[in-house]
């Protein structure tokens, strides 16, 4: 039973030692080499030294051997990103795969690797809120469009004073109606050109109407946050 | 330069605004009346996202025939985008600063083939 098992593992196992043992007389040859080398070198030294001060070259040569090497940061850099874990496609996983020496695979790598896309949507604004026109907003607007060509005019009296009050009373009512059903807007449109002056004197107006004073205005602010 | 797709016209809505990054460059494409704009996204005053902020029509003081003003009104066709951080004002078609032309956005051409839409970058 074990002679064809053996005879079947040997060969298995040859080849394994093989390469060992050439390893190992190539390790002596060089320990060899080194050693004559070394023998060399001393005896060119002790040579040169009676002639001429010893010359730094060899330390040199080493310390440009240093620099190509990657700094301590960078290996450990390139470690931790390994114990992460590389994700395919991305050019770490090309360099790992050209660097073990399988072509084969980071060529296949790359290919499998979707194409990175070149453009890349950070944000997308939308548009402002649509107006929806119904016939009263466009009879409305009309209507406004009227009184601001009055006063641009001079037309202070066409819209006599009681049509006047009764349109800011039905508006006040209107925005504070839906102001609290939670529709909250701007109470002027961004192409309103209201100066601050226009402003200060109508609410200085409306807080008069009410018999309001302006720090009971800033105090329901502060309490109600609105 | 190449033309980079952004995405379809049927997508993208009038007043809508993306902002998109080529490379190193970001970029803010705007629909505005049907016509795209493309801009670099960093203010020319402090680096802000200069394509992010408010659209609003530019201000202008309308006057009599004497001269004497009627006062301040938005434009009806002019739009300016404002830079959230300090309010830089830039001019829509142009990427000018409004207040001094000579400070400019880079603009990049927009390309639309059919439905689509290109930013040349
Ligand atoms: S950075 Fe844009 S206004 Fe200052």
């Amino acid at each position: 039973m074990s002679s064809p098992d053996r005879a079947a593992a040997k060969p298995a196992k040859s080849p394994a030692k093989k390469p060992k043992a050439a390893a190992t007389k190539a390790a002596a040859t060089k320990a060899a080499a080194t050693k004559a080398a070394a023998t060399k070198a001393a005896a060119t030294k002790a040579a040169a030294t009676k002639a001429a001060p010893v010359k730094a070259a060899p330390v040199k040569r080493a310390r440009k051997a240093d620099a190509g090497e990657p700094s301590s940061q960078d290996k450990a850099a390139f470690l931790k990103a390994l114990s992460k874990g590389i994700a395919p496609g991305t050019d770490a996983a090309r360099t790992v795969a050209r660097k073990s020496g399988k072509k084969g695979e980071a060529a296949a790598a790359a290919a499998a690797a979707p194409e990175a896309p070149k453009v890349e949507v950070l944000r997308r604004i939308p548009a402002p809120v649509k107006v929806v026109d119904t016939p009263e907003s466009a009879h409305a607007l009309e209507f406004a469009a009227r009184i601001e060509k009055m006063v641009e005019t001079g037309d202070l009296q066409t819209l006599q004073p009681h049509a006047q009050q009764a349109l800011i009373a039905a508006l006040c009512k209107l925005y504070a109606a839906n102001t609290e059903a939670g529709e909250r807007y701007p109470a002027l449109g961004q192409r309103s050109a209201v100066s601050a002056t226009d402003v200060m004197i109508l609410c200085g107006a409306l807080l008069k109407a009410v018999d309001l004073q302006v720090f009971e205005l800033g105090m329901w602010q502060s309490w109600s946050s609105t | 330069m190449a033309e980079q797709f952004v995405c379809k016209a049927s997508e993208f809505k009038d007043g809508e605004r993306q902002i998109i990054r080529i490379g190193e460059a970001e970029i803010g494409v705007f629909r505005h009346e049907g016509e795209f704009f493309a801009y670099s996204n960093y203010c020319l005053h402090q680096g802000g996202p200069a394509c992010e902020g408010l659209t609003i029509a530019r201000v202008e003081e309308r006057l009599r025939e004497d001269k004497t003003s009627m006062g301040l009104y938005f434009s009806e066709k002019d739009m300016n985008f404002v830079c959230p951080w300090h309010g830089y004002e830039y001019d829509m078609r142009t990427g000018e600063h409004v207040a001094d032309r000579r400070v400019k956005l880079r603009k990049y051409d927009v390309v639309t083939k059919g439905d689509e839409v290109y930013v040349v970058a």
